[in-house]
């Protein structure tokens, strides 16, 4: 098993490679000139040209992509060719704005689901259980971006500024530059309507999901034994029914952490917030190679690690999975 | 099998966890009833997911007869009409150009259900054969089929979308929308493959495709007959279902400014366009907003209905 | 277009209206607070003799200062010049310093500094897109400290428009500093490498999201800049500029997007709405010629060919003068806030002459055309019009010529992409037919001079015509006002006749600021000054 969990994290390393060097040469099939993003209105063909050389553009792909891989390994993420900001400090200014964005959306599904799956599946085929499937049918067929509007609308247009329609107000002590607002109201207020809006979708598969595996366990023989001594119906289900059906549940979870990458890119884009999902969607539009490679790669390394344990505690709980696989 | 299902209705960046099928093996010997009959039967049963099939007949319908049933040019400007609220002559209002919202809804819907059904049947028409090589043929070809579909597995898949996009630079019309059908159709290859593949892989040690062997059979035929529709039944449940995300990615993609380009009416593009002016006319949003919504609610639904009629257990 | 013109002239008559008693007040302005400024659009780095974009501008004007500025009525004023002077021969200018002024790193602002940026910008290592417009410099010559001289290799009738308001206008870097910072400290916006002499100094900027600067104690004019703090924060989108501004977490909105003035003037009505004549054109151009050999060429070494469809004069007269109504667009995709104009410069540019009457709209002459040149039912002329994703109306305006070709039978494609790929065809003779954009803003016509003249990489359609470049020549050295304000209207008669460059209206430019904040003086894109703002709260 331990041989099994090394050699699957060895694993991750040439797949990460592998999605930077696709990306790469994607990047690169882009049409379109980093330098013109880079001079825009003083763009002048010699002057670009003098620019390829310093940069290193005229130079075959493959090479460009060892002179970032070679620069990489000594722990130099590059510079954007536009900013000539070093990248993994700005990656690294963004990914806490992202990552509280994805921990609350999740924190906003599993409050939607826990309550709905497990009334849901208490109450099997009644009207609260057909109540909570449709609405989370509902919540898994609403664009999250549709949703964020509906939510502006609300909240921003009619109640007229009640939430903030876009920006950001970090939590404090997380602020990245010498001049910025903290403070947790603010943050909370700026983080609410966008939270949500990616939660939603989330909320509504894991509702299912832990619906199903609360059946599934409570016709299993052990609870029926728990009831027998005497405990009540209700803390048969918390006790044991919802702590098992929790497991495949997080797990899921997990899983989702991709989706709501993606995601995040277009609930960031609705409310401008300045996160990694902005971050890595500009450096595309503007050819910024560097920026984007420097995004991919946090990206795919943070969603190969997830898989990874996905994959790993999913195996622990299944015995079917092969780990020789 | 639950797992892969599941992340095939919502995103496709399933785990990379090898998880036996178990569902269409059992059954695979025993065809007493004819699967369609089987299905229809079921079906017909469940009543949201007739709700959900009704919703995808209409829709289909309305984009077939899109030029009938739209009361105006989608894209024919009318320049005295511009920004009119919902009225007698404009159900749903007109736009910045004096354009029918309703007419661009009905036509938009053209664009939703071609991309989300054509990128499905890419993927599949891609994916299946190369789960039943991979699964059938093993050895070399496997290791390098599955190590492409990891590789597209690991990133996330709208990322990968996106990136596509920007690559074909988004046009409008026919040709713009067949970019955007690429562009999702690639990204969601690996759900079949790894799908089919994990099905040959457990069908092949049936006893009876070594029979077949034995009989002297060659090795496409045994892939026709006896492989392919033993894993129907979950590539039709995840192929519905798989319809509704790839009209939400292709909104998203649309939302960004990478999907269909305009004029050619589509939901995301119309949303994007007219939250611009959402303070003063809501209602030029919401029209496409609901559109998107209730289209890929009525694929979740029928895909949800299909899945408990193909294979109660995959529930 | 009646409205239009009544609308554009209650906008200015409102802008001068808030402004004046702004100025009359600003004989008391209250010291301190923090001016919140919002920009539509990042800026992309801090090296200011090689940045693009306005955002950039506006944040160098006021880090930085120059010789001379230039007031919304064309006349200049001192900066860190006092007096300047012509030699006869017009062939040398002299500039006598203010012995007051210091950079940032408390360096004196010198003859030497003077000689030090503007050297740096002609040094073709620099790559600086001011370059093109010091062509006409031969050298700078110290000669005391605190004085300057400028040779010109022939006259140039717009050097002082150039120093002030083409693009950045000359922005003074301090050698010392300049020259212990490396470049790429500078472009990432390192606070003790970008060095200049204006009212602000930078503190902080934090790409795409915000960029501080505070009041430099040692800045030229007496009790300027009034405001401690000024904070740009980028938010792109109009609707949360509005948001933004309704709730009165920003002043000023540095430039606001035209399609939703109405908008934010029935939301906040209060709000002082800036606008002025335009000085930006929108253009919809057709390509006029192509490389021969079909590869692209953007040096136009190689032969060119006509293009297929627009390098044929009356392709150009029926789409583009008389196909198109000008004031439809205006009103559809500009909500009638722009004035329909044909000639080459917008109507806020200086010498800019009215020859729409050159271009009325003749749906009749321009079917009679097209038959002529044997487009019609049985050979449907089929076009492409690219644009970008930059400003909606973009699109807009392209959806309204969309419309009114069809009415002659011709189908238009409208091709959406992003700014750099637009940028890529154009800039790199890529194939296109027409295109719509506002480009940049123009002081005055020779500023237009780079996005026209043949060998220009800008010259993005291509045209060949020499007596383009010679009537820009002409302009530019003739230092009488009266003689070139008749070269620039034949040159723009000229112009409008043969389509080279084919323009649908001015692309206006607008300013939201909060009642509380006064003193600031609008002047279109040119000169975005905050030294001599402060806030009334």
């Amino acid at each position: 098993m331990r041989e099994y969990i090394i050699r699957r994290l060895l694993q991750v390393i040439p797949t990460v490679l592998l999605i930077t060097l696709v990306v790469f040469a994607m990047m690169q099939a882009i049409p379109g000139d980093p330098l013109m993003a880079l001079l825009g209105d003083a763009y002048d063909e010699e002057d670009a040209q003098l620019l390829r050389q310093e940069y290193g553009l005229d130079k075959p792909i493959i090479s460009q992509y060892f002179i970032w891989l070679g620069k990489l390994v000594q722990g130099d993420w590059g510079e954007s060719f536009i900013s000539g900001r070093p990248v993994l400090q700005d990656v690294l200014i963004r990914l806490p704005v992202t990552a509280e964005l994805i921990v609350l959306a999740m924190l906003v599904a599993l409050l939607i689901a826990i309550p709905a799956g497990t009334i849901a599946a208490l109450r099997q085929n009644t009207w609260g259980d057909y109540t909570a499937m449709s609405t989370a049918l509902m919540g898994i067929s609403i664009p999250d971006f549709f949703l964020g509007i509906l939510l502006l609308l609300v909240f921003s247009v009619s109640f007229n500024g009640l939430l903030p329609s876009s920006g950001w107000v970090y939590l404090p002590g997380t602020c990245p530059s010498l001049i910025c607002e903290a403070s947790v109201w603010g943050n909370l207020k700026h983080v609410m309507m966008p939270a949500i809006a990616l939660g939603v979708g989330r909320a509504a598969i894991l509702t299912r999901l832990l619906r199903a595996s609360l059946l599934e366990i409570i016709r299993m023989e052990y609870v029926t034994t728990a009831r027998a001594k005497g405990l009540t119906e209700k803390l048969v289900i918390l006790k044991h029914a919802l702590k098992n059906a929790l497991i495949p549940t997080v797990t899921i979870m997990g899983l989702q952490v991709g989706f709501m990458i993606g995601g995040a890119i277009v609930v960031e884009t609705l409310f401008a917030i300045p996160g990694l999902g902005t971050y890595g969607i500009n450096a595309i539009i503007l050819r910024d190679y560097q920026q984007v490679q420097g995004f991919i790669l946090l990206v795919a390394v943070c969603f190969v690690v997830v898989n990874v344990w996905v994959d790993l505690t999913y195996s622990l709980l299944d015995p079917r999975i092969r780990y020789n696989a | 099998m639950k797992l892969q299902v599941l992340n095939g209705a919502t995103n496709g960046s399933a785990a990379t966890a090898v998880i036996e099928p178990e569902a269409p093996v059992g059954r695979a010997g025993v065809p007493s009833e004819s699967l369609l009959a089987q299905t229809a039967r079921r079906l017909k049963r469940s009543y949201t997911a007739l709700f959900g099939l009704g919703i995808v007949v209409l829709l289909v319908l309305v984009a077939i007869f899109a030029d009938v049933l739209a009361p105006y040019d989608p894209v024919v400007n009318s320049m005295n009409e511009m920004f009119q609220a919902p009225n007698r002559t404009h159900w749903l209002g007109t736009d910045q150009f004096g354009r029918d919202m309703l007419s661009r809804i009905i036509h938009g819907s053209r664009v939703s259900l071609a991309v989300g059904l054509s990128s499905v049947l890419l993927a599949i028409f891609v994916g299946v054969p190369l789960g039943i090589i991979g699964g059938f043929y093993g050895g070399k070809a496997d290791t390098l089929i599955m190590r492409a579909m990891d590789l597209i597995l690991a990133f996330p898949v709208f990322l990968l979308a996106i990136i596509i996009m920007i690559m074909f630079t988004p046009t409008a019309g026919l040709l713009g929308a067949m970019k955007v059908i690429m562009a999702i159709g690639i990204v969601r290859i690996p759900i079949y493959a790894r799908l089919v593949r994990g099905s040959v892989l457990s069908i092949k040690e049936k006893e009876y495709v070594e029979a077949c062997h034995a009989l002297g059979q060659h090795d496409p035929k045994i892939l026709l007959r006896h492989i392919l529709p033993n894993c129907m039944a979950p590539i039709i449940v995840t192929g519905t279902l798989s319809i509704a995300t790839a009209i939400i990615v292709e909104a998203s993609l649309s939302f960004l400014g990478l999907g269909t380009q305009p004029p050619t009416p589509s939901w995301g593009w119309d949303l994007k366009a007219n939250v611009a002016w959402i303070q003063q006319t809501p209602w030029l949003a919401l029209g496409p907003g609901f559109a998107i919504f209730i289209t890929v609610l009525g694929f979740n639904l029928f895909g949800d209905g299909l899945r408990d009629a193909l294979d109660p257990r995959l529930k | 277009m009646r409205n239009a013109h009544v609308l554009i002239r209650s906008f200015t008559i409102l802008t001068l209206a808030v402004l004046l008693p702004g100025l009359v007040l600003a004989a008391e302005p209250k010291r301190g607070g923090t001016l919140r400024v919002a920009y539509g659009n990042k800026v992309s780095h801090l090296d200011f003799h090689t940045a693009p974009g306005y955002e950039m501008m506006w944040v160098a004007m006021n880090i930085g200062c120059g010789l001379v500025n230039i007031t919304p009525d064309g006349q200049f004023v001192g900066d860190a010049a006092t007096a300047w002077k012509l030699s006869d021969d017009a062939l040398t200018w002299t500039f006598k310093l203010r012995d007051d002024a210091f950079f940032h790193d408390n360096t004196q602002v010198d003859a030497e500094a003077v000689k030090f940026s503007i050297d740096r910008i002609m040094d073709p290592e620099t790559k600086s897109g001011m370059r093109r417009f010091y062509e006409s410099v031969q050298s700078v010559e110290v000669v005391d400290p605190l004085t300057v001289k400028v040779h010109m290799k022939q006259p140039y009738a717009f050097f002082l428009h150039m120093l002030a308001g083409y693009r950045t206008g000359l922005v003074l870097y301090s050698p010392a500093a300049t020259q212990a910072h490396s470049l790429k400290a500078r472009k990432r916006g390192d606070p003790s490498a970008v060095i200049g002499c204006g009212p602000f100094r930078l503190v902080e900027w934090v790409p795409n999201n915000h960029l501080v600067m505070d009041r430099w104690e040692k800045y030229f004019k007496p009790g300027q800049p009034y405001v401690d703090r000024v904070l740009i924060r980028v938010i792109r989108d109009p609707i949360a500029q509005m948001v933004a501004f309704k709730t009165g977490e920003i002043d000023f909105i540095a430039s606001f997007s035209p399609e939703h003035v109405q908008t934010i003037q029935a939301q906040v009505p209060e709000a002082q709405v800036l606008t002025g004549p335009e000085t930006t054109p929108m253009v919809l151009r057709g390509k006029v010629t192509v490389p021969c050999d079909g590869k692209p060429d953007a040096s136009m070494t190689n032969p060119r060919c006509p293009h297929p469809i627009f390098g044929d004069i009356r392709t150009r007269k029926a789409l583009l003068c008389y196909g198109i109504d000008r004031e439809e667009i205006v009103k559809v995709a500009l909500r009638g806030l722009a004035t329909p104009w044909v000639g080459m410069i917008p109507p806020g540019t200086m010498d800019t002459v009215d020859v729409n009457y050159m271009c009325p709209y003749d749906p009749d002459k321009a079917k009679t055309l097209l038959e002529e040149l044997g487009y019609g039912p049985d050979n449907p002329l089929v076009t492409e019009l690219t644009t970008d994703t930059e400003k909606a109306v973009f699109n807009a305006i392209a959806t309204v010529v969309k419309d009114q070709l069809a009415r002659l039978g011709v189908t238009v494609n409208i091709k959406l992409v992003d700014k750099v790929t637009w940028m890529n065809t154009g800039l790199k003779d890529g194939p296109w037919d027409m295109d719509v954009e506002d480009l940049l803003s123009l002081l005055t016509l020779d500023s237009n001079a780079y996005l026209t003249v043949t060998q220009s990489t800008w010259n993005q359609t291509r045209q060949t015509d020499v007596t383009v470049d010679e009537y820009f020549a002409r302009y530019a050295t003739e230092m009488d006002a009266d003689k070139r304000r008749a070269i620039a209207k034949e040159f723009q008669e000229f112009m409008a006749d043969k389509l080279y460059w084919n323009v649908v209206s001015g692309s206006p430019f607008f300013q939201i600021a909060q009642p509380w904040m006064k003193g600031y003086t609008f002047n279109s894109e040119f000169e975005v000054h905050y030294e001599t703002v402060w806030l009334d709260r």
